[in-house]
């Protein structure tokens, strides 16, 4: 490339910097604010302490909907992983406008907004006895982290070449052999990414969670939701970090394991 | 090692891809150790027929038998082949020594006699010690050897090769024609090897089947099918050929006189089966029957001369127009430009049905 002098790179870089900042600050303020003393929330703190993550923990409310939140979580990704692979497989099989069709209505609850998803499956929950359920929580979440693993394990087939496939057969391998040793490997990396993303959506998830959430299941973000309309504690922005960091490992543990699949 | 592998039998064996008919219903035996080439353009059936044997695609009609046993209706797992792929699929998430012990897996083959099998096959291909490496640290002629160590230590009644070498540079290719024939002399496999290259054919096969829209023009020995081809087809696909076109003017037993068009002289020449006065027909002579004499009567101009190191490739224009091949030693030097006498005996002569396309090389479009 043309070498551009240094007043452009300057320019480009500053303003890098500035729509960064833009994007994270406001998110990363609530870090220190978690570590304030004080019973307002307050940037920098006036003095640091441990004084709302004792609160936090102490709290059975909060706990419960953490616990609530993991369990949500691990069922909403194990069947989306499941129902997922299944469906980018298949994808993988059926051609032209059929796939582009089926595809089309995997992502939408991606497209239609949330808020109209989140008001048919109350109807829905209600019908069925699910509203205020963990499993109807979990179903729900379903829909929003599907498109992740279809997406993701798809990506993942197209490095499948498919004389592997008649390579295993031709040595000997039954169909079960085959899809265990050849495509299994193949889509991991996939599966894994789309799992990490699912895992990520359902903790984050609170429109659909706000209308099917109930007293004996209720998560995270709806709890803080709730917190946030009745008082204004620290104790939010304790809940927000642990959001944070669990985002962020989560996403570490992806790219991690991402370059380890592709040296 | 010492199997040889088992006869292989098409019987009637046909394929149709909706209304296209790929292969036409084919009789074919290849016997116990045999080396089978299968050549042909793309599009000939080749590949189907390969396929066909493994077990990827099934005939249409037809049956096909490996040794005694009727595998028409068994998946690819129970036939007991061993398949090589032009793109070599090896696994690329497996080691090596994963690759080649795969098939043993699939087998339930106990570990011990893996490593021992596997060990043995990588010596086989000279590759010895590599066991560990992954799939993209090789070479792709090494990675081609891993393929066929894969495809041979499960000891196949059947070796399939779908134009292994094709992906391979011309110097490489050469050396891994020669492989394969060592391996071929020292395992003894039936082979059946599938190419669109004459050379690999050449070298490499006891019989070549020369397959032509779905039907296997002739079958024979190298020799047999470049000193008696059975078609203007089967000898242009199979080194190179002078065909000079014409009519049948008459047939004397087993010789045929052929007007060639636009030459006043007929040729004599050993009359392929089928041959009728009347009928049109090409003049096969191959370049190295073609001699210089300077009082000869059929005149030619050599139009472009090029030295070959110990052969000297002659292009000639006769006075219709035709270009004639010509391979001399090379040191019988003849400028370009010349006007000289050629000769050849009726004996290297054969006259053969016309149904190659013809070619524009067959004609000068530099002479005026």
């Amino acid at each position: 490339m043309r070498d551009r002098g240094a007043g452009f790179r300057f320019a480009v870089h500053g303003l890098g910097s500035a729509v960064l900042a833009f994007l994270l600050l406001p998110i990363l303020a609530v870090v220190p604010a978690s570590f304030n003393h004080g019973t307002f929330i307050r940037i920098p703190p006036e003095t640091w302490s441990l004084r709302w993550y004792q609160r936090f923990f102490a709290d059975p409310e909060w706990l419960s909907s953490l616990w609530t939140s993991f369990e949500v979580a691990v069922i909403a990704t194990v069947l989306s992983v499941l129902l997922g692979t299944s469906a980018a497989l298949g994808l993988a099989r059926v051609g032209g406008r059929l796939r582009a069709t089926l595809t089309g209505l995997v992502l939408a609850p991606m497209i239609v907004p949330v808020v109209v998803t989140a008001v048919a499956l109350y109807y829905i929950g209600r019908y069925w006895g699910l509203t205020g359920t963990m499993l109807g929580l979990a179903v729900a979440h379903v829909l929003m982290c599907l498109p992740f693993v279809v997406l993701n394990v798809g990506v993942s087939l197209r490095g499948l070449d498919p004389t592997w496939l008649r390579a295993a057969e031709g040595l000997g391998a039954s169909p079960a052999r085959v899809f265990l040793t050849v495509t299994m490997p193949t889509i991991l990396p996939g599966l894994f990414g789309g799992a990490v993303f699912s895992l990520i959506t359902s903790f984050d998830e609170v429109v659909m969670s706000i209308f099917l959430a109930g007293i004996r299941a209720k998560t995270l973000p709806v709890k803080m939701w709730e917190t946030v309309r009745l008082e204004f504690s620290p104790v939010l922005s304790v809940a927000s970090t642990l959001l944070i960091v669990l985002t962020v490992v989560l996403f570490g543990l992806f790219r991690l394991a991402d370059r380890r699949a592709q040296p | 090692m010492s199997n040889r592998g088992l006869a292989i039998s098409f019987r009637g064996v046909a394929r149709n891809f909706g209304s296209v008919r790929a292969l036409l219903p084919i009789e074919l035996e290849i016997g116990a150790g045999e080396f089978l080439t299968l050549l042909g353009p793309s599009g000939s059936g080749k590949t189907t027929l390969l396929n066909i044997a493994a077990g990827y695609i099934g005939p249409s009609t037809g049956r096909v038998l490996i040794g005694d046993r009727d595998v028409t209706d068994l998946p690819p797992r129970r036939r007991n082949i061993g398949m090589v792929f032009q793109n070599y699929a090896l696994f690329p998430h497996l080691a090596v020594f994963e690759n080649v012990a795969y098939g043993l897996h699939a087998r339930g083959v106990p570990a011990a006699d893996i490593a021992r099998r596997v060990e043995s096959a990588l010596e086989m291909v000279r590759l010895s010690g590599y066991g560990g490496r992954t799939i993209r640290q090789l070479s792709g002629g090494q990675q081609q050897r891993v393929a066929l160590a894969r495809a041979l230590v499960i000891e196949p009644d059947v070796l399939l090769m779908d134009e292994p070498l094709g992906a391979l540079d011309r110097q490489l290719r050469q050396h891994v024609q020669l492989e394969i024939r060592r391996l071929h002399r020292q395992h003894g496999r039936t082979t059946i090897y599938v190419t669109h290259d004459q050379e690999e054919a050449l070298v490499m096969s006891d019989r070549i089947a020369i397959m032509r829209d779905g039907r296997v023009e002739q079958i024979d020995s190298a020799e047999t099918l470049y000193r008696r081809p059975r078609s203007a087809f089967v000898a242009g696909f199979l080194g190179e050929s002078n065909l000079l076109r014409g009519t049948i003017a008459g047939i004397d037993g087993v010789d045929a006189r052929l007007r060639v068009d636009g030459f006043d002289d007929v040729i004599v020449g050993h009359a392929a089966d089928g041959l009728k006065a009347g009928a049109r027909a090409a003049a096969l002579i191959r370049p190295e029957a073609v001699k210089l004499a300077p009082d000869a009567r059929i005149k030619a101009r050599v139009i472009e001369a090029i030295y070959l190191g110990e052969l000297l490739a002659l292009r000639l224009s006769l006075a219709n127009g035709q270009v004639i091949l010509c391979r001399r030693f090379a040191c019988d030097g003849v400028p370009e430009g010349d006007k000289i006498g050629i000769v050849w005996q009726p004996a290297d002569v054969r006259i053969l049905p016309d149904d190659a396309p013809a070619r524009p090389q067959d004609h000068n479009v530099e002479e005026n």
